[in-house]
């Protein structure tokens, strides 16, 4: 069998296990222990322990627990609900205040816990009732936060991120930083298209709103601020040369935990200590997760390497000797296919290692190229059959149909297009801040 | 049809890395030898991984790679003795090395565990520092390194620095978020890593060279005894051309590192022989005696070393 | 069969409880590392090796307790729209090749388990850990994985299909049990 009908194989075997409904972790793993059968011979199980060990102990991929930690412990306290509150108070006079909050709110939210259901679900919670309440549309509640909470995976931290510099080998601090503007970009997109959408509908923003006095507005601060000064906290100590992301991640964690128990302990009474358990299953259950397909989908990549097909693959791509914008558009539109089914997780490891060296070729940068693989993922969360945030928003919303939430969730989704658009025309969106702060990549 | 050999090492394929050259020249000169081999070669990784690479070869999965034998040295003990620091000295002393009893014996290990070296080589390497020189151990106090293997960070301890263990990967990340100070690890790797983005000042080897590694070629034993005697033949020859090659390379490698790293704006400094001698009284304090202690025949390796000329 | 699934699940969640430990000290370890490195100066010798160690024992110790959670997240689209006697044969035809998986890599994780205690490996570091202890992790947790698969196969010949729902949602737990 030549290395490419070998692969078609592999990725039809696969594709029947996935829609079975075998978890991906597994089902990778399968196709690839097969593979490696017809390659080796049955003895090659006797290395395959020493592979998967050593697939998931590397020190980088201690970020991946360590940050879903960190954002669990800011999810299961009130912090999202005090963080849109607070900036509801502060921002009340601005045109459009609520909406601003709403999605100010959710990027906030991302920095903290860089998961999207998270942030959709923390800020959602509140910000959808409020919204309906003061007259805003079902469509455009829930819209908004479905896309707002997409920012999670973009702005840093992000565990979409460092799966993407595990996977790829490059840095995930560089990567965070190459999210930023974009996530920023995004944010603005999505409240000009907020603000156009109400006043289409006769909405003045100004009638929406609501009068609070600057000691309402303080009284919201000593619950947010701490958090806010974590996230600035670790961010510093990644940029300013005192640790790596594992163990800027680590100890963010612990800060994190500490302060849950101490802010929300003392001034809370909803929230008790054995929250800290329910935190510690979420993570446990989140990193399971990701750390085995990040252990099957590394040894379908050794399955794939065997077969000599990942070299086939590359190969066959640089001798068609296409326009690498047409390749770009190919790759975009492959991405947008495969997170319509896939978690961003999944999508980013089995594809990433085999298209980074494409993109690479094509002269593209692979810290811009996270970005806009991102910004992809971000969309598959946010579009049927496998989207996430709807399903949170469903979740945390139940009087608004599936159907509402898609209506209001498209508009956002061209949002997100557009700004891939904006990223191709002007790569320094993403690749300013990086080199800036870290010196030009060489 | 040609049987083919899978060939997996983890440095750069196909950018001038000496170690993936000579991988190639064994793929070469076997198409060359017409008996039937061809190599197909997995660089930077793409097969196992560097520390996998050991398990893989004496199982047979995979049939040749380019491998630091001080990774196997948790498997191994004795494989310690070929990072050990001021063991080796020179490119000159490393060649007669190679056919000392010294090596014989790690060889006759080597072959014990399931493989067998069709080349040998003995790489040089140095320090790297954004913070200030490493040339005396006082210089080394208070710095936070990172070395190549357990011997050189017992030494580096002794003489008061920091360890922070990570894979030589991510040294670059280590230098840049200032979590490591300083680093040591081989001339050809110092280049491939680009870690003259990261560093102020750079030790050559030069004179004193402290630090030398051997990374042979091996074949897996499974996978030779599969071989006829002629193709057996074809495959010693091809490896005594590489080994040959890397014999005529060597010492460029480290002109090369010293080269790059004053193009780009790097100090460059070698050891003197007072420092060396400082580094080496540290050493035989530390690695030599827990070498000595902890591997069965670890003194007697250890003296057949020295007793090289 | 009912006594088999309930024995099995306990001792998944026993396991479970173990990984969240394991991850707590992974956070304590690498803080630990932090402090005493930048604010003490001390050398640091062992902190990176048995952070990702531990984080590696949380994963294959939690994976049996994360499959009775529903954790492992899978393409349901399917599932979803099958009528309810096909949905069971998908759900048990998963089931059956995931086990198979599982019981590769259980027996890949002893065979290497078991190589490194009679060969008295050590990691190749200072601390030169013997390899077993951080291997153990490994064949524990897949054996008990294929376990609780051969539970939950039970399960559903006992009982029929899961109803399914969209999920596993992210914090799905914390999200909803915190709000007031
Ligand atoms: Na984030
Ligand atoms: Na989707």
């Amino acid at each position: 069998m030549t290395p490419l009908l070998s692969g078609l194989v592999m990725l039809l075997v696969l594709l029947a296990l996935l829609a079975i409904g075998t978890p991906i972790a597994f089902s990778l793993g399968l196709v690839a222990m097969g593979a490696l059968y017809t390659v080796y011979g049955g003895f090659f199980l006797e290395t395959v322990g020493e592979q998967f060990f050593g697939y998931l102990s590397p020190f980088t991929l201690v970020a991946v627990p360590m940050f879903i930690l960190m954002g669990a412990a800011v999810a299961s306290s009130p912090a999202g609900k005090d963080l849109y509150a607070a900036l509801d108070r502060w921002l009340n006079r601005v045109p459009g205040g609520l909406v601003l909050s709403n999605l100010g709110a959710c990027s906030i939210f991302a920095a903290l816990s860089g998961s999207s259901p998270a942030t959709c679900a923390a800020i959602g919670k509140m910000g959808i009732p409020e919204m309906r309440q003061r007259g805003y549309p079902a469509e455009i509640a829930a819209g908004s936060i479905a896309a707002g909470g997409t920012l999670g995976i973009l702005i840093p931290p992000s565990v979409t991120m460092i799966v993407y510099g595990i996977a790829t080998e490059t840095s995930i601090g560089r990567l965070f930083l190459a999210g930023l503007l974009p996530g920023l970009m995004l944010t603005v997109f999505f409240m000009a298209w907020t603000i156009i959408a109400c006043r289409r509908r006769g909405l003045g923003l100004s009638d929406l709103t609501q009068n609070f006095t600057m000691r309402e507005r303080f009284a919201a601060l000593p619950r947010v601020v701490p958090f806010l000064l974590i996230i600035a906290g670790v961010l510093y100590v990644l940029y300013g040369g005192h640790a790596t992301p594992s163990e800027a991640s680590g100890v963010g964690a612990l800060f994190c935990l500490i302060l849950v128990a101490v802010i929300y302990g003392i001034f809370s009474h909803s929230w008790k200590f054995s929250q800290m358990r329910v935190i510690f299953r979420d993570t446990l259950k989140e990193s399971v997760m990701i750390m085995l397909i990040i252990g099957a989908s590394e040894l379908f990549a050794f399955a794939l390497s065997s077969l000599f097909i990942t070299q086939t693959v590359a190969q066959a791509i640089a001798d068609m000797d296409v326009n690498r914008w047409v390749l770009m558009a190919v790759i975009n539109l492959f991405l947008l296919v495969a997170g319509f089914f896939l978690p961003p997780v999944g999508v980013i490891l089995m594809t990433a290692p085999i298209l980074l060296p494409i993109i690479t070729n094509a002269g593209f940068d692979p810290y811009w190229f996270a970005v806009i693989l991102t910004i992809n993922m971000e969309i598959g969360l946010i579009t049927p059959p496998v989207g996430l945030n709807l399903y949170v928003i469903n979740g945390i919303a139940p009087d608004i149909t599936l159907a509402q939430i898609l209506r209001g969730s498209l508009p956002y989704v061209l949002c997100m297009v557009l700004g891939i658009v904006a990223l191709c025309a002007f790569p320094q969106i993403a690749l300013f801040l990086p080199d800036y702060v870290m010196g030009a990549a060489k | 049809a040609d049987m083919t050999l899978r060939a997996s090492h983890q440095w750069p394929g196909g950018k001038g890395d000496v170690r993936d050259e000579m991988v190639q020249l064994i793929g070469k000169e076997l198409e060359k030898a017409d008996v039937g081999l061809k190599v197909q070669v997995f660089p930077g990784e793409s097969l196992f991984k560097a520390k996998d690479q050991w398990g893989a070869v004496t199982k047979g999965q995979v049939d040749i790679t380019a491998f630091p034998l001080d990774y196997a040295s948790g498997r191994h003990p004795a494989f310690s003795a070929t990072l050990m620091p001021g063991l080796v000295g020179s490119h000159e002393r490393a060649k007669r090395l190679n056919d000392s009893p010294f090596m014989e014996d790690i060889k006759a290990e080597v072959e014990k565990a399931g493989a067998i070296i069709l080349s040998d080589a003995w790489l040089a390497g140095g320090f790297v520092s954004s913070e200030k020189c490493i040339t005396s151990p006082e210089s080394a106090k208070g710095q936070t390194l990172r070395a190549a293997g357990p011997a050189f960070e017992e030494m580096l301890v002794g003489a008061g620095a920091s360890i922070s263990s990570m894979p030589s990967s991510e040294i670059y990340t280590g230098l840049q978020q200032n979590v490591l100070t300083g680093a040591n690890t081989s001339s050809g790797s110092l280049v491939s890593y680009r870690i003259y983005e990261v560093t102020k000042c750079l030790t050559a080897p030069g004179e004193n060279a402290l630090w030398f590694m051997y990374e042979p070629i091996l074949m897996s034993k499974r996978s030779f005894d599969r071989l006829d005697e002629k193709q057996q033949e074809a495959v010693m020859a091809a490896g005594k051309v590489a080994e040959d090659y890397f014999a005529g390379e060597a010492e460029k490698l480290d002109e090369e590192l010293v080269k790059t790293y004053k193009d780009n704006g790097v100090e460059v400094t070698t050891m003197s022989k007072e420092n060396y001698d400082a580094w080496l009284k540290i050493a035989k304090e530390t690695s030599y005696k827990n070498f000595e202690e902890k591997v069965p025949n670890g003194k007697k390796l250890i003296d057949e070393a020295l007793a090289v000329e | 069969m009912r006594l088999y699934i309930t024995v099995i699940s306990a001792i998944s969640r026993v396991l479970g409880v173990l990984a969240g430990a394991m991850l707590f000290s992974a956070v304590l370890s690498v803080s630990h590392m932090v402090f005493v490195r930048s604010v003490l100066g001390w050398s640091t010798v062992w902190q990176t090796e048995y952070t990702a160690y531990a984080i590696v024992a949380a994963t294959f110790l939690g994976a049996p307790w994360v499959l009775i959670e529903r954790g492992h997240v899978n393409v349901d689209i399917l599932q979803l729209a099958a009528p309810r006697p096909l949905r069971t044969a998908m759900q048990v035809a998963s089931a059956l090749v995931s086990l198979l998986f599982v019981a590769m890599l259980a027996y890949a994780g002893w065979f290497y388990f078991e190589e490194a205690w009679s060969g008295g490996w050590t990691s190749d570091t200072v601390w030169a850990v013997p390899l077993w202890m951080p291997l153990l992790p490994m064949p524990v947790g897949t054996v008990m994985l294929a376990l609780q698969y051969i539970a939950e196969i039970m399960r559903l010949a006992l009982d029929g299909a899961d109803p399914v729902e969209h999920q596993p949602v992210l914090f799905s737990a914390s999200t909803e049990e915190a709000r007031p």
